[in-house]
């Protein structure tokens, strides 16, 4: 009933707190937790992450998240998994990441920029999520993509132009979305298939340069 | 009346138990009122025998426990039954004692509703029913009770709303309503209450606005509304409360910013507004409560500089402005070296700039800055802060090193620096803190030796260094820290062995020495480690084998993981514990067998005995570890059966067998394995056929049964496997063809080996519908036949094809340019034959080997009829051909560039003016239905369609951007 002890504990709790956050759970696993923050965020109706155990050293035992010998994740494969929603920026930690396949699921939102990062990735496989937004020009900094699947999602604005610049880009499929302005025609852009482009009703074919702006439409 | 008490002594011995005449004699009403009061005794329940002097025998009732009666002993004025232990119920009886004064059954466990006849005792002054289970309304009749001063009905399980009558009573003192179930909003006409000094409503589940009438409560001295859902912004007018000395708000749902107004609280000591939504700045009028000792203003949306000054709060102790958006530098202002100020908090926030502003805070007890973005380093001259006992700093962007004056302060306990940028190494002089019990310098980038000057810190209790550069030993003193409870030094540099010394540390429950560079044996001494409870050795370079005894009176180790070292010889002294939850020997020379001790660690969960030199059989004693979820035990020699007991491990998600020398059948009570993710028997010695009960462990994502001597046919059941995503069954001898139910089912495997088995029959078209394989289809080394199904080019995403050294015959389909993706190619050692299709011509000669192929990379295709011809012709001929070829081609191209000219600038009209393109689409549709193939070139330019046949493109290449462009670029060019 009395006042004033109700400051005290809120003080010493607050010490207390620190010391559970602080407590020795630190780790080197900032693979394994940069999964689990972004899985801290999803819905998972069929408990296909129901493995993915923070406290383990690393998430190699993980299903769905492949590493390769040194215990560094390669693949995550969470194809088909009725999973909704965001992208995590956290992903961007995983900077040995080679297949990010998540396709055909209830992904939401933003694409993160900080995708980018992710110089060793090989496949990005979004098709079939209801991602929205721009397709960030960061991803000009994958060197190493092949296969980059964004189609069948919500995506709008132009193509960044800046995407030319990958030359080891195979396969591009951006069908299905939203995005206006014209279509590069340089780099890896001079072999795509125009079914790659298709359905993007403000998508004004291959750019003209010096006829009209890229974004010309948006 | 120490004369009237013997009177009645006398009367009552006298008269034993004729209790009426004594009443009588009494004077007054005693009869009734000793009835009412036995009356209110029948409704309590008093196990203690409070109430045991209240006899019917002993009639003078004013000497009764808890019955203090008035001056002429005709009336009882006071009730006191305080902490007796009572339960039952307040007797609505009390309603005849009308000249009660005082009330008190406080602190007893009495249930039941508060009676409103309670209105009736129109002299009560005091009430107090706190502290027991009374549950119900306050019932408005207390609103009649005009003499009631202290009215403290808190501490129970009332609900309902305050009742607005209680306004009524003017001469209300303390109205303590705290720790109830009281609901809607505070009544203004609580405002009415001029006299009241203490109004607690804390802790009820208020809603809705403060009223300003509060501000009515003029004497108001303690005002406590905390822990409730109140809404809204603070009424200014509290800060007309001259005489308020204690403000707590805490915990509610206040908005809008914190009223200047509150600067005119000028008596205030306590003022408290924690976990609110305040927003705005701290206003600065606080600076006026000169009064004020204790500011709690954390967990609100505070923004912008910290305001407050000890220049002017030259009586503040704590200041708590934790979690808010708080920014801006630290300034020399907010604690100067006349305060008091002891505890300061401003973890949270955003505040950049230095902590040198605080060194003359020389008061200082507790500082807590941590999480926020404050930079440069640690003073050098942080021993000013002599008092210090609490320094917390981590999570910053504090740089350079540990200034060796922190040793000089003598009272610190806790020294949190993680997460910071810290560099140099740790100076001897922290030896000198003998109180320090926590020290957190995990995550920074720290070298250099660990001082054996750290030992001397008795007091220390968890030491975590992980993630730093410390190299050099362990020191060897660090037995002398008798108080480790946890010893964290995870990711370092460290070499050498780990000290002997280390078994006096008997406290120690967790142990983390990982990922460093430590050598030598386990030392002896480690088992009087008896509380340990974790113990995580990995990565390091220890050896030796683990003494028989080590572990035996390590009752509470839970968790070992000792992976990714050379150590030796058996591990029975791991096992057997009751405690053990998760053991991880992977990667070391462990030899001998897998004792059957195993069995009795009956809570194991995690067992991982992979890359070792075990030997024997796998113990059928597994099976008493119910809990157990992750078995590996590949890459040993193990020999023997897979024991069947292990079917009652019905939680194992991981199975991970591969790599031994395990002979026998793969038996069906695996299918009882419902929970099974991953199954690997591969590269064994298993012979017999694939059960088809597999089919059962239906959440199996991947299957690997390669390189054993599996035969028989694939069971079609494993098309139940719906999630598989690896299947793996090459280099086994399996017969039969490729059951289509895999390739109708397995949806979404994306890696298939079947390759280097016996199978036979054609690859079933149904292959197709796996459209999402991608890293291999391996068919290859088997007695395939037939032709290669052109669904294959629907596996767009596959990187890698091989069908080699098969019987395929047949011509490759043209379909198989779809697989763009495809990077590795092998068609080799097949009798195929005819023209390779021109999108399969960047592959290397090697793809296509031992087959009939023609056209590129091989050699071009000649056909037997018109090689003949080609052969005889003339010179002229040929030259007449390429005249004819030429000038087709010209008019070709001339009708080409009109179409395309048109086209272009009908593009440029509609794409500009939007207009419908409603005929394209019919147009487009009426194209794509031979099958929707991707190379029937056409395309949607806008709102025009821009077509671009087959006949008129060369037949080889595929549907490009680039061409479009030099077609347009040729346009453009003409055009000009």
């Amino acid at each position: 009933m009395a006042l004033l002890p109700v400051a005290l504990p809120c003080l010493s709790s607050l010490l207390l707190l620190l010391l559970l956050v602080a407590s020795p759970a630190s780790s080197s696993n900032s693979e394994g937790e940069a999964l689990h923050a972004w899985r801290t965020r999803l819905t998972d109706p069929t408990n296909v992450l129901q493995s993915w155990d923070p406290t383990l050293v690393n998430p190699c035992t993980w299903f769905h998240v492949t590493c390769d010998s040194q215990n560094r994740v390669i693949r995550i494969d969470l194809g088909n998994s009725n999973i909704s929603g965001p992208l995590a920026s956290e992903l961007s930690r995983l900077e040995h990441l080679q297949y990010l396949e998540l396709y055909r699921n209830n992904f939401e939102g933003k694409i993160p920029a900080e995708l980018g990062n992710l110089k060793s990735l090989i496949s990005m496989d979004l098709y079939e999520n209801r991602l929205q937004g721009e397709i960030p020009k960061s991803f000009a900094k994958l060197k190493s993509l092949r296969f980059l699947r964004l189609d069948n999602n919500r995506l709008s604005g132009a193509i960044p132009r800046e995407l030319v610049l990958l030359s080891n880009l195979k396969v591009l499929d951006v069908s299905n979305n939203d995005l206006c302005g014209t279509i590069p025609i340089d780099g890896p852009f001079a072999n795509f298939p125009l079914q790659s482009f298709d359905n993007n009703s403000r998508l004004n074919g291959p750019e003209l340069q010096g006829l009209a702006s890229y974004d010309f439409g948006c | 009346m120490g004369f009237m008490t013997k009177h009645f002594l006398l009367l009552a011995l006298s008269l034993s138990t004729w209790s009426f005449v004594a009443m009588i004699a009494c004077g007054g009403t005693p009869t009734s009122t000793a009835a009412r009061l036995l009356a209110i005794k029948s409704d309590l329940i008093d196990p203690g025998g409070a109430m045991a002097s209240w006899s019917p025998g002993l009639p003078d009732t004013c000497s009764w426990n808890g019955v203090t009666c008035s001056d002429d002993r005709n009336h009882v004025v006071a009730f006191n039954l305080s902490g007796y232990g009572l339960s039952g119920s307040v007797s609505s009886k009390f309603a005849g004692l009308a000249f009660l004064e005082t009330l008190d059954l406080s602190s007893n466990s009495l249930a039941g509703p508060i009676p409103p006849e309670i209105g009736m005792l129109k002299r009560l002054r005091e009430l107090l029913l706190f502290s027991n289970s009374l549950s119900g309304f306050i019932p408005p009749e207390i609103g009649l009770l005009t003499d009631l001063k202290v009215l403290r009905l808190g501490d129970n399980m009332l609900s309902g709303t305050i009742p607005p009558h209680l306004g009524n009573c003017t001469g209300l003192e303390v109205l303590g309503l705290a720790q109830c179930q009281l609901n809607g909003s505070t009544p203004a006409q609580i405002g009415h209450l001029n006299r009241l000094k203490t109004l607690n409503l804390q802790q009820n589940r208020l809603t809705g606005r403060t009223p300003g009438e509060l501000g009515g409560c003029s004497a108001l001295q303690v005002l406590s509304m905390a822990d409730n859902m109140l809404q809204g912004e603070i009424p200014s007018s509290i800060g007309r409360l001259a005489f308020l000395q204690v403000l707590n708000l805490a915990n509610n749902q206040f908005s809008g910013s914190i009223p200047t107004a509150l600067g005119g609280l000028s008596s205030l000591s306590y003022l408290n507004l924690l976990g609110n939504a305040l927003n705005g700045t701290i206003p600065p009028q606080l600076n006026r409560l000169t009064l004020l000792r204790i500011l709690d203003l954390s967990k609100n949306n505070l923004s912008d500089a910290i305001s407050i000054s000890t220049r002017q709060l030259k009586n503040l102790r704590y200041l708590v402005l934790s979690n808010n958006l708080l920014q801006g530098s630290i300034s020399g202002d907010l604690c100067d070296e006349s305060s008091s100020l002891q505890n300061l908090y401003l973890a949270g926030n955003h505040l950049s700039g230095t902590i040198q502003e605080l060194m003359d805070c020389i008061s200082l007890r507790s500082l807590d800055l941590s999480n926020n973005s404050l930079s440069g380093g640690i003073p050098s001259d942080i021993d000013r802060l002599t008092n210090l006992v609490d320094l917390v700093l981590h999570n910053n962007s504090l740089v350079g090193g540990l200034p060796p004056r922190l040793g000089n302060l003598s009272h610190l306990q806790m020294l949190s620096l993680f997460h910071n940028g810290l560099t140099g190494s740790i100076p001897a002089e922290i030896g000198k803190l003998q109180r320090l019990q926590l020290l957190f310098l995990y995550e920074n980038q720290m070298t250099g030796i660990i001082p054996h000057e750290l030992t001397n810190c008795s007091s220390l209790e968890e030491l975590d260094f992980f993630g730093n550069s410390f190299s050099g030993p362990i020191p060897e003193t660090i037995g002398k820290l008798k108080n480790l409870v946890v010893l964290q030094l995870r990711q370092n540099d460290l070499s050498g062995p780990i000290p002997p010394s280390l078994g006096d540390c008997n406290k120690l429950q967790a142990l983390a020495l990982a990922d460093n560079r430590l050598s030598g044996t386990l030392p002896p001494t480690f088992r009087f480690l008896t509380e340990l409870n974790l113990i995580t050795l990995y990565n390091n370079s220890l050896e030796g084998p683990i003494p028989d005894s080590l572990f035996s009176s390590l009752k509470h180790l839970a968790i070992i993981n000792l992976s990714h070292n050379r150590f030796t010889g058996s591990i029975s002294p791991l096992l057997g514990s009751n405690a053990l939850v998760k053991l991880d020997l992977t990667n070391n020379a462990f030899s001998g067998v897998i004792p059957p001790t195993l069995g009795e660690s009956t809570n194991l969960a995690r067992l991982r005995l992979g890359h070792n030199l075990l030997q024997g059989g796998i113990p059928s004693e597994l099976s008493r570890l119910r809990w157990l979820d992750f078995l590996d035990m590949s890459s040993n020699n193990l020999t023997g059966e897979i024991p069947s007991d292990l079917s009652n491990c019905t939680r194992l998600t991981h199975l991970l067998l591969g790599k031994n020398r395990v002979t026998g059948t793969i038996r069906s009570w695996l299918g009882n394995l419902h929970s099974l993710g991953e199954l690997d028997l591969s590269w064994n010695e298993l012979s017999g056929q694939i059960p088809a009960e597999i089919g059962n462990c239906s959440g199996l994502l991947k299957l690997s049964l390669q390189d054993n001597h599996l035969s028989g046919m694939i069971p079609p059941e494993l098309g139940r496997l719906t999630s598989l995503n690896v299947l793996n069954l090459q280099r086994n001898n399996l017969t039969g063809t490729i059951p289509s139910a895999v390739l109708i089912h397995c949806k979404k495997l994306y890696e298939l080996r079947l390759s280097e088995n016996s199978l036979t029959g054609s690859i079933p078209s149904e292959i197709g519908q796996l459209i999402e394989l991608q890293v291999m289809l391996d068919l290859s080394r088997n007695h395939l036949s037939g032709d290669i199904p052109s669904s294959l080019g629907n596996l767009i995403k596959l990187e890698r094809l091989n069908l080699s050294f098969n019987h395929l015959d047949g011509r490759i389909p043209a379909s198989l340019e779809q697989l763009t993706s495809l990077h590795r190619l092998n068609l080799s050692n097949n009798p195929l034959y005819g023209r390779i299709p021109a999108g399969l011509s960047s592959f290397p000669v090697s793809s296509f080997t031992a087959t009939k192929l023609c056209g590129a990379p091989l050699t071009a295709c000649i056909t037997r009829s018109s090689s003949s011809d080609m052969s005889r012709l003339s010179n002229a001929a040929v030259a007449g051909i390429i005249v004819a070829i030429v000038s087709i081609s010209a008019v070709v191209c001339v009708v080409l560039l009109c179409i395309i000219i048109r086209l272009w600038s009908k593009w440029r009209e509609v794409s500009v003016s939007n207009s419908d393109g409603e005929e394209c689409k019919e147009k487009q549709e009426r194209r794509g239905g031979g099958g929707g193939d991707r190379f029937e070139n056409y395309w949607k330019v806008g709102s025009t369609c821009m077509v671009t046949s087959s006949e008129k493109q060369s037949s080889t290449s595929e549907t490009s951007i680039l061409q479009q462009k030099m077609e347009v670029g040729g346009l453009d060019d003409s055009g000009s």
